[in-house]
């Protein structure tokens, strides 16, 4: 196949990254919106399904091998200090202890920038200071109690403000202020957009740490075989970790193997390499035995990542016909002790609604706590809370209709990048959702002007997001003598379903049934590059690559099949299932009759994405509207109904389709109502590492859930026509909650989780 | 978690010797222990299994004895009961209200009454009195879901569900120890901080309870309401239990008003249940008791909101109770 470099640039979770790519000269013909499909778009169950639920799926977290060791690793205890002596002897005097490591015993190998695997210097609690291996995981467990560490302590600071403010604790030389200044952005001029006003509203909104908290803990198993090391991780990213984890050790790619069968979700928490699959590689290589280190479910919450919290200045200007003349955001979060995911969150502002005159400035400081790591549309939750937030205010002050108000200042283009969109159905999507959740019948006219103590109110919020993907992304199609494929792709199925949709689109274009092809996602060794599953990018990265190897690869079919019906090539077509002779359709020969002519030959097609259409900007865009009950004498919410109506290109399959839109609504009703992390104000360390404390929502929180999907295949963004779902099924979700509560209870709470205490004080009632 | 043995005990007599001969720790159900031995809070050397004692798992009710529900009926087992939920409404319904099903399959009536604090500093490690420790970290810390009642100097609330029914209902705790026999009334069993901040009951090594026995239910009418943030498996930020009476004369009598999540015991609110003899079936009335039933709260910092919460929940109580 022939091909030509390009430099792409797309949106990976919402940082613009740019690629050069290897990509086909021919491009695979897009599969038109009105082209019937067969078994894309369809829904068809997880091929992994079966595997999941009955427990056959081997995860990481369950790959035993022979003589294999236990890793654990202790950390510090304090929010700030210094190591100033570490005492390994009663833990190795433990029968069953095999070795521990600290810093006077492992290379000083850079982490996070500034710092090390292990840094005398501990900045938070749950920071790394040693690990110990043993036979097993009890008795690795227990010695970790015996190591003797001195430790001093030095001043913390766990509160972004504080930690701004002169004389704070330092963690790092460059000071607490990321960068030294704040991320700014103009557009216009604000100043004079706010004069030119009828009405400005002014507000601060406050939204919580809030953690990934998926299933599967973070866990790998390192074994090395002579010089070639095979790592099984539960990762997001199992390129990138190879990538990384070969430049640590300087080892050529080709030694280091990285396995990722399944995955028992990241959400953001899995995105590269860490700390403990560089500790296992290196102690198995020095004990010569394989090594497993997976963390209890508690350190977890300390160090695998979080969602920042929020402090958001907001500040809206409209004129009385409700054009938006102004919006300016003033943001502050931590990103925690080191430098791993910044606090922004302005997006929503620059980006949804059109307005010539817009500010953001956002900073983010180092804690001493957890560092942040993205989670599920890093900043956008956040962000869209207090924007969808203060524009009811606005909307209100106007007497106008909240969703009117919007449409009043629908964004045609990308204004930060001003271009076009590849699509947009984001009008379509507020009128089918205002239409499933009964808007106009059902919202109250005056907010909380229902009568009695139980309250019902709605409200709506409007979302965007990139997950147009691009390259580089390759998959290749592997067709034999018994017409059954072997599809191969280098990204990973996180719990998605991509292995499904893997499968779709190659029997899509191949013509036979889901069963008869294997898809294998997830090994360096096996599959060819495919990208981190992160910024809803995986589906429309490497579907297009798998069209395009299946399209190469049936022509290539073609040409035994015209052996057999001893024809020229050129004068068979395809139809779904055989080629037939143009002249004699009624000629012909099936997609198995012809493979069955490869005998002990093959065919291995490795097809490319493409690149990204020039000019254009690639988003998803939504809006999900929210019923909720208010309890005004307990101050519970109960959510009622969420109606999430979306654009987002061509579903390729509307049931796992589904599930990723009820995972991210259910992530965020957990966001708008339950989740929280909790640290003590005086001594600085978390209080609920666990799983009742830290409440995520359980069934009896699930409200109905309905999806609608309001656009057409977006060819222009990608031949299959799909735009990644992950992300924007959780953006709106708690800024509609909020907006309901409001509408329910007439007194809006600027602070998430809205919890029954933030209810009922504001009501004035504690 | 550290190596332990494991020990069925054959009869309540072996039971006793079992956990009085080394530091020992009694397993029911496990669903708190395990807990408590996963976060290194308890290591016992020996774990006495209850389980295997006979005679200890039955559910008996009589006209004129009341009800006896043995210490390793399982919380399940109680919600379920036709005679519990018939005569004995809230005792059947804060059953059903413990945790998740998979928690009320396991976990046993005794093994409620008996867990360890759910305080998030007990159970963190953090400086706590209760645990030894030189000063109490709710006290100036995160405290949302502490005590307004009955503090100091530890701000604990009482996590059992069940208990807050039982004691409206006036129940005793039957205990079997190395020195025989006793019974005591349920709201004597728990040690107010006060009076030692180191102990949740009264019992001693080697004791176990044998049953919970509760007065019969002679028309008396009762509802619990449990408030919790989540739906399933989340302990109470406050509950109340109402036991009462309907007189001929169409007004209450009698009868108790009890809290749960909002002191370190079950709270009795004396005064509140006084009120309920002579009250009128009305909002106004039980909106007095209610607020009878929270007088002297003293909120901490942060939960200045339970006080109103809780007033709602005993007006719904009542509400409930009367309509049954
Ligand atoms: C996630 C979660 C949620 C929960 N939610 C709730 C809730 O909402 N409401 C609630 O009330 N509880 C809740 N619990 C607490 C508790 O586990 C259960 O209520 C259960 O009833 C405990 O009973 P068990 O038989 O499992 O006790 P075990 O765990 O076996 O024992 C608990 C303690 O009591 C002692 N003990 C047990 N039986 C006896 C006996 N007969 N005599 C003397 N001592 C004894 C044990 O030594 C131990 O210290 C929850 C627990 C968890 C883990
Ligand atoms: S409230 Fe009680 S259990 Fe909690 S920290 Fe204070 S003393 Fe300990």
């Amino acid at each position: 196949m022939a091909k030509k470099l390009v430099r792409s640039v797309w949106d990976f979770e919402n940082e613009w990254v740019e690629t050069v790519a290897e990509v086909p000269e021919r491009l695979p013909e897009p599969w038109a919106p009105d082209r019937p499909l067969r078994v894309a778009g369809q829904k068809y169950p997880r091929v992994d399904g079966y595997q999941r639920v009955s427990g056959d799926a081997r995860y990481a977290f369950d790959i035993q091998l022979p003589r294999m060791l236990h890793g654990k690793i202790l950390r510090s205890p304090l929010p700030h200090a210094r190591v100033k002596q570490i005492r390994a002897e009663k833990a190795l005097a433990l029968p069953g202890v095999v070795a521990v490591f600290t810093h006077e015993n492992i290379p000083p190998i850079p982490w996070y920038g500034d710092s090390f695997l292990f840094d005398p210097h501990v900045r938070y609690e749950g920071d790394e200071v040693a690990l110990v291996v043993a036979e097993s995981e009890a008795v690795a467990e227990e010695a970790l109690g015996l190591i003797e560490v001195d430790y001093e302590p030095l001043p913390f600071v766990i509160d972004p403000e504080e930690a701004l403010a002169a004389g704070a604790p330092k963690l790092h030389d460059e000071g607490n202020l990321w960068n030294g200044r704040p991320n700014v952005y103009e557009r216009g001029d604000v100043e004079k957009g706010f004069q030119e006003a009828d009405v400005v509203v002014e507000d601060t909104f406050r939204t919580q740490v809030v953690h990934h908290a998926q299933l599967e803990v973070h866990v790998c198993v390192a074994d090395w075989e002579g010089d070639q090391l095979t790592v099984y991780e539960t990762t997001q990213a199992t390129f990138s970790v190879q990538r990384s984890l070969a430049s640590i050790l300087k080892l050529p790619l080709n030694k280091v193997r990285v396995v990722n069968y399944f995955m028992g979700g990241g959400f953001g928490s899995k995105l590269g390499l860490e700390k403990q699959t560089v500790l296992a590689a290196l102690a198995a290589k020095q004990l010569g035995r394989p090594v497993r280190i997976a963390n209890p479910r508690k350190d977890e919450f300390l160090a695998m990542g979080n969602r920042p919290s929020s402090i958001q200045k907001l500040k809206v200007g409209a004129k009385r016909d409700g054009t938006l003349t102004a919006i300016s955001l003033w943001s502050l979060g931590p990103g925690g002790a080191y430098r791993s995911a910044g606090a922004e969150l302005g997006t929503p502002v620059r980006e949804i609604y059109k307005c010539p005159n817009v500010r953001t400035e956002e900073s983010t400081v180092y804690i001493n706590a957890g560092p942040a790591r993205p989670k599920r549309a890093p900043g956008h939750p956040q962000g869209t809370f207090a924007l969808e937030s203060i524009l009811d205010e606005v909307a209100e002050k106007l007497g106008m209709d909240p969703l009117e108000f919007r449409l009043k200042n629908y964004a045609e283009i990308d204004q930060v990048r001003n271009r076009p969109y590849t699509s947009k159905y984001l009008r379509e999507a507020y009128e089918a959702g205002a239409k499933a959740i009964g808007w106009y019948e059902k919202r109250n006219k005056i907010p909380g002007s229902g009568v009695g103590p139980i309250k019902r109110g709605i409200g709506m919020a409007t979302q965007i997001w990139g997950g147009g993907g691009g390259p580089p992304a390759y998959a290749t199609v592997e067709i034999v003598s018994d017409g059954s494929v072997i599809v191969r792709s280098g990204s990973q199925d996180i719990g998605g379903g991509t292995r499904t949709i893997v499968a779709q689109v190659a029997a899509e274009e191949l013509g036979i049934p889901m069963d008869r092809v294997t898809v294998i996602m997830g090994d360096t060794a096996l599959c060819p590059y495919g990208p981190t599953s992160g910024g809803s990018v995986t589906a429309a990265s490497i579907t297009p690559a798998v069209l395009a190897a299946a399209v190469e690869a049936r022509e290539q079919l073609k040409g035994y099949a015209a052996s057999a019906l001893n024809v020229p090539a050129d004068q068979l077509a395809w139809e779904p299932g055989r080629f037939f002779l143009k002249s004699d359709p009624g000629k012909s020969i099936s997609f198995e009759e012809a493979a069955s002519r490869l005998r002990s030959n093959m065919i291995v097609v490795t097809g490319a994405r493409g690149p990204n259409p020039e000019g254009y900007t690639i988003n998803s865009f939504g809006a999900q509207f929210a019923e909720v009950e208010v309890d005004t004498e307990t101050g519970r919410v109960r959510v009622l109904k969420i109606v999430a109506a979306h654009s987002v290109g061509r579903l390729i399959n509307p049931l796992t389709g589904r599930c990723q839109f009820e995972g991210g609504i259910i992530m965020g009703l957990g966001f708008a109502l339950l989740e929280n992390r909790w640290m003590d104000p005086n001594v600085g360390r978390m209080i609920n590492t666990n799983l009742h404390d830290y409440r995520v929502p359980t069934m009896m929180e699930i409200p109905e859930i309905e999806v609608i999907i309001v656009s057409e295949p977006d060819t222009k963004a990608n031949p299959v026509g799909g735009i990644g779902i992950g992300e924007p099924a959780i953006i709106p979700t708690a800024a509609a909650i909020a907006n309901a509560v409001y509408n329910a209870i007439g007194v809006r709470v600027r602070e998430l989780p809205i919890t029954p205490y933030r209810v009922l004080e504001a009501l004035g009632k504690a | 978690m550290k190596n332990f043995e494991h020990v069925d005990a054959r009869s309540l007599a072996e039971a006793s010797r079992l956990l009085t001969e080394k530091p020992s720790v009694a397993i029911a159900g496990g669903q708190d222990l395990l807990c408590m031995m996963k976060d290194g809070l308890l290591e016992p050397a020996r774990v006495v299994n209850l389980k295997s004692i006979p005679g200890l798992s039955r559910i008996v009710y009589d006209e004129a004895k009341g009800l006896s529900i043995g210490a390793l009926v399982t919380l399940s087992e109680l919600e379920e009961h036709p005679a519990v939920r018939q005569l004995y409404p809230a005792i059947a319904q804060a059953a059903g209200l413990v945790g998740s099903p998979q928690i009320r399959n396991l976990g046993t009536a005794g093994g409620n009454l008996c867990q360890k604090p759910r305080c998030w500093y007990y159970r963190g490690h953090f400086p706590c009195l209760r645990r030894g420790g030189d000063y109490c970290s709710a006290a100036a810390g995160q405290n949302r879901y502490h005590c307004i009642l009955g503090g100091d100097p530890c701000y604990m609330v009482h996590p059992s569900d069940l208990a807050v029914p039982l004691v409206a209902f006036g129940a005793r705790v039957e205990i079997a120890g190395p020195k025989g026999r006793r019974s005591v009334p349920l709201e004597e069993f728990y040690i107010p901080p006060r009076v030692d901040v180191t102990r949740e009951t009264i019992l001693r090594p080697g004791e176990v309870v044998t049953a919970i026995v509760v007065p019969p239910a002679r028309g008396r009418i009762s509802a619990f309401v449990k408030f919790a943030e989540r739906g399933a498996w989340d302990f109470a930020v406050a509950s109340v239990a109402v036991v009462v009476q309907k007189g001929e004369d169409g007004k209450l009598m009698g009868g108790r008003v009890v809290l749960g999540g909002v002191a370190p015991v079950p709270w009795l609110a004396p005064k509140a249940s006084e009120a309920l003899t002579g009250s009128e079936l009305s909002e106004a009335a039980f909106g007095r008791i209610a607020e009878l039933a929270l007088e002297g709260a003293q909120p901490l910092a942060q939960n200045g909101y339970k006080v109103p919460l809780t007033k709602s929940l005993v007006r719904k109580a009542l509400r409930m109770a009367v309509n049954a």
